[in-house]
């Protein structure tokens, strides 16, 4: 069998393989000779992670999973700054957490190669909002380097450190969705002696606090140099391998990244030939002499780019300074939200030259619609099996309805679905706290406060936050909670990995990629900073965790319960590993009386109507054993059958 | 061939992206440039999900263009009706029979469509071809469920057109699984493989064939 990571590490140049994105990037730090990583997952960047932990061990590199993104930046940054090459991979919203630090060391520069890989999710696959890191990247004055193709995702990495260290700046590598996880065949290149012999770098950090230290004497002589320094790498990029010119006539498009992707296969499908073609693969700062060379002759020109007009502005700019009076469309052409596609490129550019589209979409929109009418929808929902449904399960129970319900980011974030419906408020990483907390001043008053208590009915807060998210950004959060004298059930959902970006560890897990860590548990931390109640439950004994909840309702003050068991995807990976069984219920059709509490109320996915006999069932498939039907059953028809898988 | 289109569709955890994967590598060692497009994270709960393999002498995107499709390979049979408008027309859609109900129909507020409504609106909306059976049973004959995904690429190997050799296919999923699953996956590859073959090749088939 050849695992993934044996490609990535394969010391066989000239190979063709096929990988993920996020795959070929490791496998171009591992060529650009990378010595630190650090990271907190985010999809879409996780694999950039996860692949590296895998082979960090043999190819000498650290690699960390980071409690956050702003750690994490700032580990890779400080192994940069003693003169090592390093990397740090986030999602979109992942920068912004590291933004506070990221804004400022753009002053300071870099000593080792330093590449920010930033995943952005236009279209929203799996993520809150669609930022355009581009458009980041233009407000730090920091270069964007884009690819277009798997192969580039890998080469770009190596050529990243390049430029990164001739200029002594951060570099950022954005890629979205498609690009993290869109497989393409890669050649391989050469692999450095150190990566080969899995040496371990150690570098050297030579002090220098008129450099490092961000008071404003010395920065406001440093923004200068960001100035002047991102100049620098617009000329670089004028002769920048991932740029290029291609094809000629009098109409021009420009494409930046991915788009270049679109903007071929659209071309190709429309039969369109003579047009001239700008590749971008560095989307800011757009090199004005290749602009230059690019609009030489040309009597129009289109701007294919996915999300914000990034590169549009600065090409409108550039035009609008240099005299050039021929029509620009960008986003009057190609739209603003959601991923870019073949289809999207096809209608811009048939627009743009005043043709007909091959196919015609709208005749397969109309009855595409039709069809969707009788397509019953399938949402993501928590797995069978979830600890995260017993525990929202036995908090709906015991706090009702009208409770509110803050939640946060990760797989519990679906609570919010029916039959559960327990999640009213998530914004961003840790942000239930701090909802819960402002609720409850706004809705109760702090404790200290006379006027809570006066009588006036209380308004009950429960905030769900997951293990991970807890030491991501929940932690000050709490602390906030704690010493303002807030009044809130904060339910941490303990299922000891980061489960929705793919079974990482993180510090409740305790062990690292490299063996053991040192676990923080995460009631000990709460009953540390002083918390009124705490409390931990198993949720798959969903009589207990309701009992708890209960009980930590009464408490005045911030109450914390901790519902802990292992995730139960990652609990049955682990079991087909290791060959085990686990055991299997089914109803008992005499004792099913088809109220649909187990469908209405509880609703694991393994559970299905049989709409002829009126009675439930369990999909043995499907069934990985928590018991938990049989314990929301009010007929007991649900029965332990078997142990073990068919 | 100028390109391959395939729409994969299932339901998160039918092991869709280990099959665009497989097919991937398999066009791959065919000499011919991949794109496999997946999807990830938080859809793959139980949701639908949707992966692309496309490959021949000159492809970008890692997504099928809607009218594209050569084929569009179901997991789940209302999962290639929620992707029909990849389908190119004369296309085909091969699914397996076996429904899996969303929990909205088991809750009674959305209807799961029959096979012959699903069959309909491929043929007549769309001017596509349709196929299915029960790949799940197949599997379960050959030693595991988890092998349905690998039923099914046998069987697509099979479907006229198939550009990727049956060996090709075979050597990759050998590569691509644990030693001690090899035997259970040749053999489920084999009985997607026999059940397609004869039925396929006459292209005459009875739109859902009966599993020997």
């Amino acid at each position: 069998m050849v695992k993934v990571t044996d490609i990535v590490l394969w010391d066989k140049p000239g190979e063709r393989v096929l990988l993920l994105g996020n795959q070929a990037i490791v496998r171009g730090a591992l060529e650009g000779n990378i010595a630190v990583f650090a990271a907190y997952p985010g999809t879409p960047s996780s694999e950039v992670t996860d692949t590296m932990a895998a082979v960090a061990k043999r190819a000498g590199v650290y690699m960390e999973y980071s409690t956050n993104e702003k750690v994490a930046f700032e580990t890779a940054l400080s192994a940069s700054w003693a003169g090592l090459r390093a990397m740090t991979a986030m999602k979109h919203v992942g920068l912004n957490v590291a933004m506070d630090s990221f804004m400022t060391v753009s002053y300071m520069g870099v000593n080792g190669g330093f590449i920010v890989m930033v995943a952005d999710d236009p279209s929203m696959w799996s993520s809150q909002n669609e930022q355009d890191t581009r458009a980041i990247g233009k407000f730090a004055n920091i270069p964007v380097l884009e690819p277009s193709s798997v192969q580039e995702a890998k080469d770009i990495v190596k050529y990243g450190f390049e430029i990164s260290e001739k200029y002594g700046q951060m570099v950022i590598l954005r890629t979205t969705t498609r690009s993290s996880h869109m497989r393409g065949d890669v050649v391989l290149g050469e692999l450095p002696e150190e990566i080969k012999q899995g040496k371990r770098k150690f570098g050297e950090f030579k002090k220098n606090p008129e450099r490092y230290v961000d008071i404003p004497a010395f920065q406001r002589k440093k923004h200068l140099w960001l100035l002047e320094t991102i100049e620098k790498y617009r000329k670089e990029f004028e002769s920048s391998p991932f740029n290029w010119i291609e094809g000629d006539g009098k109409v021009g498009i420009i494409a930046p990244g991915l788009s270049y992707a679109y903007v071929k296969e659209a071309l190709a499908w429309l039969g369109m030939e003579n047009i001239r073609i700008l590749k971008l693969g560095t989307p800011f700062p757009v090199p004005y002499a290749l602009l230059e060379k690019f609009f030489d002759g040309l009597e129009k020109v289109l701007i294919v780019e996915e999300l914000e007009p990034v590169v549009e502005e600065q090409v409108k700019l550039w035009a609008y300074d240099n005299d050039v009076r021929i029509p620009i469309h960008g986003k009057d052409l190609v739209p603003r939200v959601y991923e870019m596609t073949t289809r999207r490129a096809v209608e811009a550019i048939a627009k743009f030259l005043g043709v007909s589209t091959p196919i015609k979409f709208e005749e397969i929109d109309e009855k595409y619609k039709k069809v969707q009418e009788i397509v019953p929808p399938r949402p993501p929902s928590l797995c069978p099996a979830c600890p995260h449904r017993n525990t929202f399960f036995a908090i709906r129970k015991a706090a009702g309805p009208k409770a509110i319900y803050p939640s946060d980011i990760g797989c519990y974030t679906l609570g919010v679905l029916p039959p559960l419906k327990t999640v009213d408020t998530t914004i961003a990483m840790g942000g239930s706290i701090g909802i819960a907390h402002g609720l409850s001043i706004a809705l109760n008053g702090a404790l200290s406060e006379e006027q809570r208590k006066t009588g006036k009915e209380k308004k009950v807060i429960v905030a769900t936050i997951g293990d991970s998210t807890f030491f991501h950004t929940g932690l000050p959060a709490l602390a906030n909670a704690i010493y303002n004298r807030s009044n809130v059930l904060i339910v941490v959902m303990d299922n000891l990995v980061t489960a929705m970006t793919g079974d990482q560890p993180n510090p409740g897990t305790g062990e690292t990629p490299h063996g053991e860590g040192r676990r923080i548990l995460i009631e000990e931390v709460a009953a540390a900073m002083g918390a009124d109640f705490v409390a931990v439950v198993d949720p798959y004994d969903i009589k207990a965790t309701y009992e708890t909840i209960k009980k930590a309702l009464e408490v005045e003050g911030v109450s914390v319960v901790v519902s802990r068991r292992a995730c139960a995807l990652y609990r049955i990976g682990q079991l087909r590993r290791e060959g085990k069984q686990w055991p299997i219920y089914q109803v008992n059709e005499e004792k099913c009386t088809g109220c649909k509490v187990c469908i209405n109320a509880y609703g694991c996915p393994a559970i299905y109507w049989d709409a002829e006999k009126k009675k439930a069932r369990v999909d043995p498939l499907m069934c990985w054993g928590c018991g938990g039907c049989a314990q929301v059953c009010p007929f007991g028809a649900f029965e332990k059958v078997r142990e073990g898988e068919l | 061939m100028k390109e391959y289109n395939i729409v994969i569709t299932g339901v998160g955890g039918q092991g869709i992206l280990t099959a665009a994967n497989i097919l991937g590598w398999a066009a791959l060692r065919a000499g011919y440039k991949v794109r496999v497009g997946e999807i990830h994270g938080m859809s793959q709960r139980f949701g639908s999900v949707i992966a692309y393999v496309r490959f021949g002498e000159e492809v970008y995107g890692a997504m099928v263009p809607e009218g594209k499709a050569d084929v569009i390979l179901s997991f789940e049979p209302v999962e290639a009706l929620r992707y029909i408008n990849y389908l190119k027309k004369g296309g085909l859609v091969f699914t397996n029979a076996r429904p899996i109900p969303p929990v909205q129909v088991s809750m009674g507020i959305a209807r799961y469509p029959s096979l012959e409504e699903i069959k309909r609106i491929v043929e007549e909306d769309f001017g596509g071809r349709f196929l299915a059976f029960d790949a799940e049973k197949l599997a379960i004959e050959a030693g595991h469920v988890v092998t349905t995904n690998v039923v099914l690429i046998g069987a697509l190997t099979q479907t006229p057109g198939f550009p990727l050799s049956e060996d090709h296919v075979r050597d990759v999923i050998k590569l691509n699984v644990p030693p001690k699953a090899v035997e259970i996956n040749m053999r489920a590859f084999d009985l997607g493989v026999k059940t397609c073959e004869r039925t396929c090749l006459l292209f005459n088939f009875p739109w859902v064939f009966d599993c020997p």
